[in-house]
């Protein structure tokens, strides 16, 4: 089983609660794919043994043969090429890396290069979890190739618990590829539903089951519960808000050395959890 | 030499298009002989390249400079990388305007994407 957490935005615990569901399950790999700011490890403190570099490859024009007939540039739907009259230029960023181009080139000019996007770490947290956790270079166009290779060494694990990127980005639906359910942080705040709307919506067209748990309750309003009742979205937990639970949070504690409350509503989250995605 | 702007019309007096890959029309003017041709952009609608694609155009139509709207990353350094300078039309609303006020040396240079062009993918 596989499931992923998601928020609207950054800051709603969707860190807290993936890395804990993890924690609760130490047979669970954990999978850090919010791979803009990877930060599931501020809990998990793991012990790196891997490292596992991600590139992609992009074409290069070799000047000497090319004749600037612009077949390349018709072909690529991307853009990613543009052949002027004396010089062809590749924009890597945009490239897709899908080897049309140098397939309909006539004069054999177009090779490959590999530059690096990002880099995958993998290790084990000392709650004795598995983790995988993904970060792209800083400046990339793009993080779905860092999630794509990471998600490719997760085949072998019975439970996964992803953390997955916020909002609705291309990232976000890339670490959704295999997931059984998706499991959305949200705060009971205006801007916190209005964020989560729209992931319901993506995963709606993505026709993925969901459920919601709701961090910080007792901080803002009833909302949120109406819109999952509407929606027919289940409630699968509760987390109070508590001045000692962001403390713990700023500092990178783990909540199993925490008020046993809490833990409570994990455990439960994960029985449900596990209940859902058998449904 | 020939240069190009972004109109919204295909006339020389149209209004300037505030869009680059995304703009209706490019206007390719022949400052030797003072003529001028539109052509229709039918990347405006890509899904996404329409920069990159912008500058493929260009490039056919052998302009040498460009007067346009702000810059995405992916044209700036396309255009940079072509040699083909690029001017800023600021707030001038149609094409023939601004071509004197290129001529005059009044347009101010691009040199590097505007920041808010930006988007991740
Ligand atoms: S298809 Fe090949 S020869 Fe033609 S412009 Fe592209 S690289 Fe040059
Ligand atoms: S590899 Fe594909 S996406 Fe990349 S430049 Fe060539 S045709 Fe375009």
């Amino acid at each position: 089983m596989r499931v992923a957490v998601l928020s609207g935005k950054g800051g709603t615990g969707k860190t807290t609660v993936s890395t804990h569901l993890a924690a609760l399950n130490p047979d669970a790999l954990y999978m850090d794919l919010d791979v803009e700011e990877p930060n599931g490890d501020l809990f998990l403190k793991s012990e790196w043994i891997d490292e596992i570099p991600v590139t992609v490859s992009y074409p290069e024009v070799d000047e000497e043969l090319c004749t600037h007939c612009r077949k390349c540039s018709v072909f690529c739907q991307f853009n990613a090429l543009i052949v002027a009259p004396a010089m062809t230029i590749v924009l890597k960023e945009i490239c897709h890396a899908c080897g049309g181009c140098a397939m309909v080139c006539p004069e054999d000019a177009i090779s490959y290069g590999e530059r690096p996007v990002g880099e995958i770490q993998k290790g084990t947290a000392v709650t004795g979890n598995t983790v995988i956790s993904g970060a792209m270079t800083p400046g990339e166009y793009s993080g779905v190739p860092v999630i794509k290779k990471a998600l490719t060494l997760a085949v072998e694990y019975d439970m996964t618990v992803i953390d997955s990127p916020p909002g609705t980005s291309c990232t976000t639906v890339a670490s959704l590829e295999g997931c059984d359910l998706a499991l959305i942080v949200t705060e009971p705040t205006p801007f916190a539903l209005s964020d989560m709307k729209m992931v319901v919506e993506m995963l709606r067209t993505m026709d993925m089951s969901m459920a919601v748990i709701v961090n910080k309750t007792g901080l803002g309003d009833d909302e949120v519960y109406g819109y999952c009742r509407d929606e027919n979205i289940p409630v699968i937990g509760e987390i109070p808000f508590s001045r000692e639970l962001a403390e713990a949070y700023a500092e990178g504690e783990m909540l199993s050395q925490m008020k046993p409350d809490i833990k409570k509503v994990l455990e439960g989250v994960w029985e449900r959890v596990q209940a859902e995605s058998i449904k | 030499m020939i240069v190009a702007l972004c109109s919204t019309g295909t006339a020389l007096n149209a209004d300037l298009d505030s869009r680059f890959g995304r703009c209706s029309y490019f206007l390719f003017y022949n400052t030797d002989d003072s003529t001028f041709h539109a052509v229709e952009n039918e990347a405006r609608h890509a899904e996404g390249g329409a920069g990159s694609r912008a500058v493929q155009e260009i490039a056919d139509n052998r302009a040498e400079a460009v007067i346009a709207p702000e810059l995405g990353p992916q044209a700036m350094d396309a255009l940079n990388r072509l040699g083909i300078p690029a001017f800023r039309q600021g707030k001038t609303l149609n094409a023939d305007t601004v071509i004197k006020e290129w001529q005059d040396g009044k347009l101010e240079r691009q040199e590097k994407a505007s920041v808010q062009e930006m988007h991740r993918a």
